[in-house]
């Protein structure tokens, strides 16, 4: 049986070419990767009466995430001009909008750095929000006590045992025998540094002991041992966490003083010697956020993933900017293209969804 | 893109895309930024605005407008897939008809307590502390 050739070979299948089959194949999967995410996400908050919404207290910056839409549109508007170039056989024109687009992810990556900064310095991150008042107070406690006892291992390097006691017992015969040597100027600086530490661990003991017993701190702490006898709980002042500073109005920040954060404030963190001691803390970082977990967990997976998906993107174009970008390669830019406009669509959706709704 | 319309250029209508989807970026702002008194309006305008947005990259910058039926063969069943699971989790975790008794709700009921005996509470302030409603 002889073969004619005359009509076109019958093609089974789709009638796209393979790799672009296999691109919206992938991006199928990639469909329900994100439903998966964005949907729970948003199920999530249906089902959380009490979810952070005042984006001063998670540090949501909607400027910065309009920008970066803004900033993924012009990319993927990039890159259809520069599909259009290749099958219109002007691969420099194809060449410098492939560069611009790689330019405008790399920007989407910076300004999503800088958002994630915040996130950082503000400590919302997954396990790491307090979720109430109470858990506050918890974390702050945790948090002078890791300083403290850093402070204090630094100091007391000679004990054995490393246990706080030893370090402490290390410490105050350090502070004696500097000033027993009485050479201020030149044990100076080690006996006040010394000092100070022995000074954090006293405030820690203080805090500790008044959050334990959810004092105020309107009682000594000389006086807070005698409350154990006292009767009648009307005449205990009970511990309040105070007001937190507005968004970054730290400056004229001052809570009242029976407050923690008063307390903190002023026998802390402006106390010209133990300041420096919790250097790098600030009181946000212990501002509780009911849902601030679930939130940040999120937060960090669907702008996570997307950055990935991001990068992998930048790879692509620059894999396509490398070929010669001829009719050939066509298939290939339409991929990456296609690729890129669904980290696109994906944005689309997490901007509203995250930063405004 | 098919193989029919390779010979012209589309740069006029990808712009014209591009143009559309910005306006639809600064509505959603310009929605934000009115601040409705129910937030449940903006929150129907955004995502409306980003369905719209969605359907433009899909149907120029995607090519699907251009492309024949294969495309729902292989988009309608990831589609309906891909709602499978926050439909299955809505009812429970999303609508619960009980009060799931967890540390955040107790909290929650506390801060309303507060805020309904104390002072003035703002409606959308729902993210904030009971101590910050000084």
């Amino acid at each position: 049986m002889s073969h004619a050739h005359a009509a076109p070979a019958f093609r089974m299948g789709i009638p796209i070419p393979n790799g672009k089959l296999g691109m919206w194949l992938f991006l199928g999967t990639e469909i329900m990767f994100f439903t998966a995410f964005i949907g729970t996400y948003i199920v999530m908050r249906m089902g959380s009466p009490g979810w952070p919404t005042d984006i001063h207290v998670t540090h949501i910056n909607i400027i910065a995430g309009g920008v970066n839409t803004f900033v993924l549109i012009l990319s993927s508007y990039f890159v259809v001009v520069a599909h259009d170039a290749v099958l219109q056989k002007n691969p420099s024109k194809a060449r410098t909008f492939m560069t611009a687009s790689v330019l405008l992810g790399i920007l989407f990556l910076g300004i999503k750095s800088f958002e994630y900064y915040g996130k950082f310095d503000y400590d919302i991150l997954p396990g790491h929000v307090a979720e109430s008042d109470r858990q506050s107070m918890e974390k702050l406690l945790t948090i002078v006590q890791t300083r403290m006892d850093g402070h204090l291992s630094a100091a007391a390097p000679q004990s054995a045992k490393r246990e706080r006691e030893d370090l402490l017992a290390e410490l105050d015969t350090k502070i004696t025998d500097l000033q027993a040597a009485g050479d201020d100027k030149k044990a100076g600086g080690e006996l006040q540094k010394a000092q100070a530490i022995r000074k954090l661990y006293n405030e820690y003991i203080n805090l500790r002991d008044h959050i334990r017993a959810e004092v105020s701190f309107a009682i000594p702490f000389a006086e807070l041992d005698k409350l154990r006898t006292e009767t009648d709980v009307s005449k205990i002042p009970t511990l309040a966490l105070g007001p937190f500073p507005g968004h970054h109005h730290g400056e004229e920040y001052a809570p009242p003083a029976d407050t923690l954060l008063g307390h903190v404030q002023k026998s802390i963190l402006t106390d010209p010697e133990l300041g420096p001691l919790m250097s790098g803390f600030k009181v946000e970082r212990i501002r509780p956020i009911l849902y601030g977990n679930l939130f940040a967990s999120n937060y960090f997976l669907m702008t996570g993933f997307h950055a990935i998906h991001v990068i992998i993107g930048l790879i692509l174009f620059l894999l396509a900017i490398k070929s010669p970008l001829s009719l050939d390669n066509a298939v290939f830019v339409e991929n990456a293209g296609l690729y890129w406009h669904f980290v696109d669509l994906v944005w689309i959706f997490l901007f509203p969804l995250i930063y405004i709704v | 893109m098919s193989d029919h319309d390779e010979n012209h250029s589309h740069a006029g209508t990808y712009f014209a895309v591009f143009i559309a989807l910005c306006v639809f970026t600064g509505l959603s702002i310009l929605a934000d930024a009115l601040s409705f008194s129910d937030r449940n309006i903006t929150r129907v305008l955004v995502l409306a605005v980003a369905s719209a947005k969605a359907l433009c990259v899909m149907m120029y910058f995607m090519h699907l407008k251009f492309e024949s039926a294969w495309k729902y063969l292989l988009l309608v069943p990831t589609g309906i897939l891909a709602f499978a699971l926050p439909f299955a989790l809505f009812p429970d975790v999303g609508a619960h008809y009980y009060t799931p008794d967890v540390p955040q709700v107790r909290e929650y009921a506390l801060q309303q307590a507060a805020a309904g005996t104390g002072e003035h509470d703002h409606g959308d302030d729902h993210g904030k502390p009971a101590a910050e409603h000084h």
